[in-house]
Protein backbone atom coordinates (compact mmCIF):
# COMPACT_ATOMS: atom_id res chain seq x y z
CA UNK A 1 0.00 0.00 0.00
CA UNK A 2 3.11 2.30 0.51
CA UNK A 3 3.95 2.00 -3.41
CA UNK A 4 -0.18 3.10 -3.91
CA UNK A 5 0.31 6.41 -2.46
CA UNK A 6 3.98 6.75 -4.18
CA UNK A 7 2.32 5.87 -7.94
CA UNK A 8 -0.79 8.13 -7.54
CA UNK A 9 1.67 11.11 -7.03
CA UNK A 10 2.55 11.88 -10.58
CA UNK A 11 -0.70 12.54 -11.77
CA UNK A 12 -4.56 11.74 -12.17
CA UNK A 13 -4.02 8.29 -14.80
CA UNK A 14 -1.28 6.66 -12.85
CA UNK A 15 -3.55 7.07 -9.63
CA UNK A 16 -6.45 5.53 -11.50
CA UNK A 17 -4.39 2.78 -12.98
CA UNK A 18 -2.82 1.42 -9.78
CA UNK A 19 -6.14 1.46 -8.18
CA UNK A 20 -8.00 -1.10 -10.84
CA UNK A 21 -5.32 -3.26 -11.46
CA UNK A 22 -4.24 -4.30 -8.26
CA UNK A 23 -7.07 -5.37 -7.31
CA UNK A 24 -7.01 -7.78 -9.93
CA UNK A 25 -3.23 -8.62 -9.01
CA UNK A 26 -4.61 -10.47 -5.98
CA UNK A 27 -6.86 -12.88 -8.25
CA UNK A 28 -5.25 -12.98 -11.28
CA UNK A 29 -2.50 -14.71 -13.24
CA UNK A 30 0.85 -13.95 -14.26
CA UNK A 31 -0.39 -12.95 -17.87
CA UNK A 32 -1.98 -10.01 -15.89
CA UNK A 33 1.24 -9.08 -13.91
CA UNK A 34 3.23 -8.82 -17.09
CA UNK A 35 0.50 -6.78 -18.72
CA UNK A 36 0.27 -4.27 -15.69
CA UNK A 37 4.15 -4.09 -15.50
CA UNK A 38 4.61 -3.60 -19.49
CA UNK A 39 1.50 -0.71 -18.47
CA UNK A 40 3.57 0.83 -15.63
CA UNK A 41 6.94 0.76 -16.72
CA UNK A 42 5.83 2.69 -19.82
CA UNK A 43 4.84 5.54 -17.52
CA UNK A 44 8.86 5.84 -16.14
CA UNK A 45 8.27 5.91 -12.55
CA UNK A 46 11.74 5.95 -10.78
CA UNK A 47 10.18 4.07 -7.74
CA UNK A 48 8.61 0.76 -9.70
CA UNK A 49 11.31 -1.61 -10.64
CA UNK A 50 12.14 -1.94 -6.97
CA UNK A 51 8.36 -2.64 -6.70
CA UNK A 52 7.35 -4.84 -9.65
CA UNK A 53 10.07 -8.03 -8.90
CA UNK A 54 8.41 -8.34 -5.82
CA UNK A 55 5.07 -8.66 -6.95
CA UNK A 56 6.15 -10.88 -10.10
CA UNK A 57 8.11 -12.99 -7.38
CA UNK A 58 5.33 -13.52 -4.87
CA UNK A 59 2.67 -14.33 -7.54
CA UNK A 60 5.38 -16.60 -9.71
CA UNK A 61 6.24 -19.29 -6.89
CA UNK A 62 2.68 -20.46 -6.49
CA UNK A 63 2.84 -20.64 -9.69
CA UNK A 64 6.35 -22.86 -10.46
CA UNK A 65 5.02 -25.13 -6.68
CA UNK A 66 2.20 -26.24 -8.78
CA UNK A 67 3.86 -27.91 -11.79
CA UNK A 68 6.10 -29.64 -9.59
CA UNK A 69 3.18 -31.13 -7.58
CA UNK A 70 1.59 -32.40 -10.44
CA UNK A 71 4.62 -33.87 -12.23
CA UNK A 72 5.40 -36.23 -9.53
CA UNK A 73 1.94 -38.07 -10.44
CA UNK A 74 2.01 -37.71 -13.68
CA UNK A 75 4.49 -40.48 -13.94
CA UNK A 76 1.90 -43.39 -13.90
CA UNK A 77 0.42 -42.35 -10.66
CA UNK A 78 0.74 -45.79 -8.65
CA UNK A 79 1.63 -46.20 -5.75
CA UNK A 80 2.44 -48.95 -3.34
CA UNK A 81 2.03 -49.65 0.28
CA UNK A 82 5.53 -51.56 1.35
CA UNK A 83 6.55 -53.17 4.88
CA UNK A 84 10.43 -51.42 6.00
CA UNK A 85 11.43 -52.40 9.32
CA UNK A 86 7.93 -53.50 10.03
CA UNK A 87 6.43 -50.50 9.27
CA UNK A 88 4.77 -49.76 6.25
CA UNK A 89 4.56 -46.70 4.25
CA UNK A 90 3.08 -45.44 1.20
CA UNK A 91 5.24 -45.00 -1.48
CA UNK A 92 5.09 -43.21 -4.50
CA UNK A 93 8.14 -43.22 -6.89
CA UNK A 94 10.31 -40.18 -7.02
CA UNK A 95 9.58 -39.24 -3.50
CA UNK A 96 12.11 -39.96 -0.91
CA UNK A 97 10.71 -41.90 2.68
CA UNK A 98 12.64 -42.02 6.23
CA UNK A 99 13.04 -45.20 7.27
CA UNK A 100 14.71 -47.23 10.57
CA UNK A 101 18.36 -47.41 9.49
CA UNK A 102 19.04 -50.05 7.62
CA UNK A 103 22.22 -52.14 8.58
CA UNK A 104 24.74 -52.11 6.00
CA UNK A 105 23.38 -50.42 3.23
CA UNK A 106 25.61 -47.66 1.96
CA UNK A 107 24.70 -44.34 0.01
CA UNK A 108 23.86 -44.57 -3.34
CA UNK A 109 22.99 -48.53 -3.16
CA UNK A 110 20.36 -49.91 -4.99
CA UNK A 111 17.93 -51.81 -2.45
CA UNK A 112 14.76 -53.87 -3.56
CA UNK A 113 11.91 -53.91 -1.21
CA UNK A 114 9.94 -57.21 -1.81
CA UNK A 115 7.33 -56.69 0.71
CA UNK A 116 4.55 -55.27 -0.94
CA UNK A 117 1.14 -54.84 0.50
CA UNK A 118 -0.62 -53.31 -1.96
CA UNK A 119 -0.34 -51.58 -5.07
CA UNK A 120 -2.81 -48.67 -6.33
CA UNK A 121 -2.75 -47.11 -9.70
CA UNK A 122 -5.69 -44.71 -11.23
CA UNK A 123 -7.87 -47.82 -11.90
CA UNK A 124 -6.66 -50.78 -10.60
CA UNK A 125 -5.90 -51.78 -6.95
CA UNK A 126 -3.20 -54.80 -6.97
CA UNK A 127 -4.21 -56.26 -3.35
CA UNK A 128 -1.90 -58.27 -1.43
CA UNK A 129 -2.78 -61.28 0.71
CA UNK A 130 -0.88 -60.53 2.46
CA UNK A 131 2.12 -59.97 0.01
CA UNK A 132 1.55 -58.90 -4.03
CA UNK A 133 3.77 -61.79 -5.44
CA UNK A 134 6.46 -60.70 -7.74
CA UNK A 135 6.05 -56.96 -6.94
CA UNK A 136 8.91 -55.13 -6.28
CA UNK A 137 9.77 -51.48 -5.19
CA UNK A 138 13.18 -50.36 -6.24
CA UNK A 139 14.70 -47.51 -3.69
CA UNK A 140 18.15 -45.62 -3.48
CA UNK A 141 19.27 -45.14 -0.16
CA UNK A 142 20.60 -41.37 -0.38
CA UNK A 143 21.60 -40.51 3.65
CA UNK A 144 22.09 -42.69 6.41
CA UNK A 145 21.58 -39.98 9.83
CA UNK A 146 20.38 -39.60 12.64
CA UNK A 147 16.93 -38.54 13.77
CA UNK A 148 16.19 -35.03 15.61
CA UNK A 149 17.68 -35.19 19.36
CA UNK A 150 14.80 -36.64 21.78
CA UNK A 151 15.67 -35.51 25.57
CA UNK A 152 14.58 -38.54 27.88
CA UNK A 153 14.33 -36.93 30.75
CA UNK A 154 13.08 -39.69 33.59
CA UNK A 155 12.22 -38.16 37.53
CA UNK A 156 10.79 -40.06 40.61
CA UNK A 157 9.72 -37.90 43.35
CA UNK A 158 10.86 -37.80 46.85
CA UNK A 159 13.79 -40.97 45.70
CA UNK A 160 16.43 -38.60 44.04
CA UNK A 161 16.08 -40.46 41.31
CA UNK A 162 16.33 -37.98 37.88
CA UNK A 163 18.20 -39.01 34.18
CA UNK A 164 18.33 -36.72 31.57
CA UNK A 165 19.27 -38.31 28.65
CA UNK A 166 19.55 -37.36 24.66
CA UNK A 167 18.67 -39.47 22.04
CA UNK A 168 18.70 -39.70 18.36
CA UNK A 169 17.50 -42.60 16.50
CA UNK A 170 19.26 -43.10 13.68
CA UNK A 171 16.97 -43.62 9.73
CA UNK A 172 17.90 -43.89 6.54
CA UNK A 173 16.17 -42.29 4.09
CA UNK A 174 15.49 -43.30 0.44
CA UNK A 175 13.99 -42.36 -2.52
CA UNK A 176 11.79 -44.61 -4.17
CA UNK A 177 12.81 -45.28 -8.34
CA UNK A 178 10.44 -47.83 -9.55
CA UNK A 179 7.52 -50.02 -8.75
CA UNK A 180 7.62 -53.35 -10.68
CA UNK A 181 5.92 -56.86 -10.90
CA UNK A 182 2.78 -56.40 -10.05
CA UNK A 183 0.80 -56.31 -13.35
CA UNK A 184 0.59 -60.24 -13.68
CA UNK A 185 -1.34 -60.37 -10.09
CA UNK A 186 -4.72 -60.26 -9.54
CA UNK A 187 -6.39 -57.18 -9.02
CA UNK A 188 -9.83 -55.19 -8.21
CA UNK A 189 -10.80 -52.52 -11.37
CA UNK A 190 -11.66 -49.29 -9.87
CA UNK A 191 -14.95 -47.09 -11.09
CA UNK B 1 20.63 -28.54 33.24
CA UNK B 2 22.27 -25.55 33.60
CA UNK B 3 19.90 -21.95 33.70
CA UNK B 4 20.58 -21.11 30.11
CA UNK B 5 19.47 -24.67 28.49
CA UNK B 6 16.51 -24.62 31.14
CA UNK B 7 15.21 -20.85 30.18
CA UNK B 8 15.93 -21.42 26.47
CA UNK B 9 13.29 -24.75 26.73
CA UNK B 10 10.78 -22.71 28.83
CA UNK B 11 10.78 -20.06 26.15
CA UNK B 12 6.57 -19.34 25.58
CA UNK B 13 5.66 -20.53 29.17
CA UNK B 14 3.08 -18.61 30.95
CA UNK B 15 3.80 -16.08 33.41
CA UNK B 16 6.86 -16.54 35.89
CA UNK B 17 7.14 -19.56 34.37
CA UNK B 18 9.36 -18.08 31.09
CA UNK B 19 11.43 -15.81 33.47
CA UNK B 20 12.42 -17.24 36.88
CA UNK B 21 14.85 -19.70 37.26
CA UNK B 22 13.29 -21.67 39.98
CA UNK B 23 9.85 -21.49 38.48
CA UNK B 24 10.79 -22.06 35.23
CA UNK B 25 12.82 -24.93 36.12
CA UNK B 26 10.10 -26.60 37.80
CA UNK B 27 7.83 -26.24 35.37
CA UNK B 28 10.49 -27.56 32.36
CA UNK B 29 11.19 -30.77 34.53
CA UNK B 30 7.20 -31.36 34.57
CA UNK B 31 7.46 -30.73 30.70
CA UNK B 32 9.83 -32.88 29.88
CA UNK B 33 8.30 -35.49 31.96
CA UNK B 34 5.48 -35.25 30.27
CA UNK B 35 7.01 -35.35 26.74
CA UNK B 36 8.48 -38.77 27.74
CA UNK B 37 5.05 -40.05 29.26
CA UNK B 38 2.99 -38.36 25.79
CA UNK B 39 5.55 -39.96 23.68
CA UNK B 40 4.14 -43.30 24.47
CA UNK B 41 0.74 -42.01 24.45
CA UNK B 42 1.14 -40.56 21.08
CA UNK B 43 1.06 -44.26 19.96
CA UNK B 44 -2.21 -45.02 21.10
CA UNK B 45 -3.54 -41.48 20.51
CA UNK B 46 -3.11 -42.10 17.15
CA UNK B 47 -4.34 -45.25 16.84
CA UNK B 48 -7.53 -44.55 17.99
CA UNK B 49 -7.85 -41.77 15.74
CA UNK B 50 -7.00 -44.20 13.01
CA UNK B 51 -9.38 -46.49 13.85
CA UNK B 52 -12.05 -43.20 13.64
CA UNK B 53 -10.64 -42.36 10.35
CA UNK B 54 -11.35 -45.81 8.78
CA UNK B 55 -14.73 -46.10 10.03
CA UNK B 56 -16.23 -43.13 9.02
CA UNK B 57 -14.53 -44.49 5.69
CA UNK B 58 -15.85 -47.56 6.04
CA UNK B 59 -19.36 -46.37 7.32
CA UNK B 60 -19.48 -44.64 3.85
CA UNK B 61 -19.83 -48.22 2.31
CA UNK B 62 -21.79 -50.12 4.55
CA UNK B 63 -19.63 -51.89 6.80
CA UNK B 64 -18.61 -50.80 10.62
CA UNK B 65 -15.08 -50.30 11.38
CA UNK B 66 -15.14 -54.01 13.28
CA UNK B 67 -16.43 -55.89 10.67
CA UNK B 68 -14.20 -54.66 8.04
CA UNK B 69 -11.15 -55.23 9.88
CA UNK B 70 -12.79 -58.53 10.49
CA UNK B 71 -13.22 -59.32 7.02
CA UNK B 72 -9.79 -58.23 6.05
CA UNK B 73 -8.20 -60.48 9.16
CA UNK B 74 -9.94 -63.57 7.49
CA UNK B 75 -8.43 -62.51 3.92
CA UNK B 76 -5.37 -62.27 5.79
CA UNK B 77 -4.69 -58.53 4.53
CA UNK B 78 -2.26 -57.31 6.99
CA UNK B 79 -2.06 -53.88 6.07
CA UNK B 80 -2.22 -51.55 9.28
CA UNK B 81 -4.34 -48.67 10.53
CA UNK B 82 -2.33 -46.17 9.64
CA UNK B 83 -2.29 -47.13 5.77
CA UNK B 84 -5.76 -48.18 5.93
CA UNK B 85 -6.90 -44.81 7.20
CA UNK B 86 -4.49 -42.83 4.84
CA UNK B 87 -5.63 -45.17 1.59
CA UNK B 88 -9.16 -44.11 3.03
CA UNK B 89 -8.71 -39.92 3.13
CA UNK B 90 -6.39 -39.93 -0.15
CA UNK B 91 -7.38 -43.04 -2.01
CA UNK B 92 -10.99 -43.71 -1.96
CA UNK B 93 -11.47 -46.13 -4.77
CA UNK B 94 -8.65 -48.28 -3.65
CA UNK B 95 -10.39 -48.39 -0.10
CA UNK B 96 -13.46 -49.19 -2.19
CA UNK B 97 -11.82 -52.21 -3.35
CA UNK B 98 -10.38 -53.11 0.11
CA UNK B 99 -14.10 -52.94 1.42
CA UNK B 100 -15.56 -55.23 -0.96
CA UNK B 101 -12.75 -57.76 -0.50
CA UNK B 102 -13.78 -57.60 3.48
CA UNK B 103 -17.63 -57.73 2.51
CA UNK B 104 -17.03 -60.31 0.12
CA UNK B 105 -15.44 -62.46 2.69
CA UNK B 106 -17.95 -62.44 5.46
CA UNK B 107 -21.32 -63.83 4.53
CA UNK B 108 -23.11 -62.02 6.79
CA UNK B 109 -22.52 -58.46 5.92
CA UNK B 110 -22.46 -59.70 2.21
CA UNK B 111 -26.58 -59.65 2.17
CA UNK B 112 -27.98 -55.90 2.22
CA UNK B 113 -25.43 -54.66 -0.72
CA UNK B 114 -24.53 -57.80 -2.43
CA UNK B 115 -26.20 -57.26 -5.70
CA UNK B 116 -24.65 -54.17 -7.36
CA UNK B 117 -21.22 -55.55 -6.09
CA UNK B 118 -21.44 -58.94 -7.86
CA UNK B 119 -19.44 -57.63 -11.01
CA UNK B 120 -16.72 -56.62 -8.75
CA UNK B 121 -16.63 -59.42 -6.71
CA UNK B 122 -15.51 -62.10 -9.73
CA UNK B 123 -13.06 -59.95 -10.05
CA UNK B 124 -11.51 -59.61 -6.73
Amino acid sequence: MATLSVCSSPSLTVSSLPQIKYTSISNSTSTNVASISQSLSSLKLTQMPSFVPKSTAQLAEPQTTVPEESQKPKGEEIFAVIMVGSRQYIVFPGRYIYTQRLKGANVNDKIVLNKVLLVGSKTKTWIGKPIVSNAVVHAVVEEQTLDKKVVVFKYKKKKNYRRNIGHRQPITRIRIVGITGYEDSPFATLP
Amino acid sequence: MNKKEVLKLAKGFRGRAKNCIRIARERVEKALQYAYRDRRNKKRDMRSLWIQRINAGSRQHGVNYGNFVHGLMKENIQLNRKVLSELAMHEPYSFKALVDISKSSFPGNKKPTAPPKVGLQILV
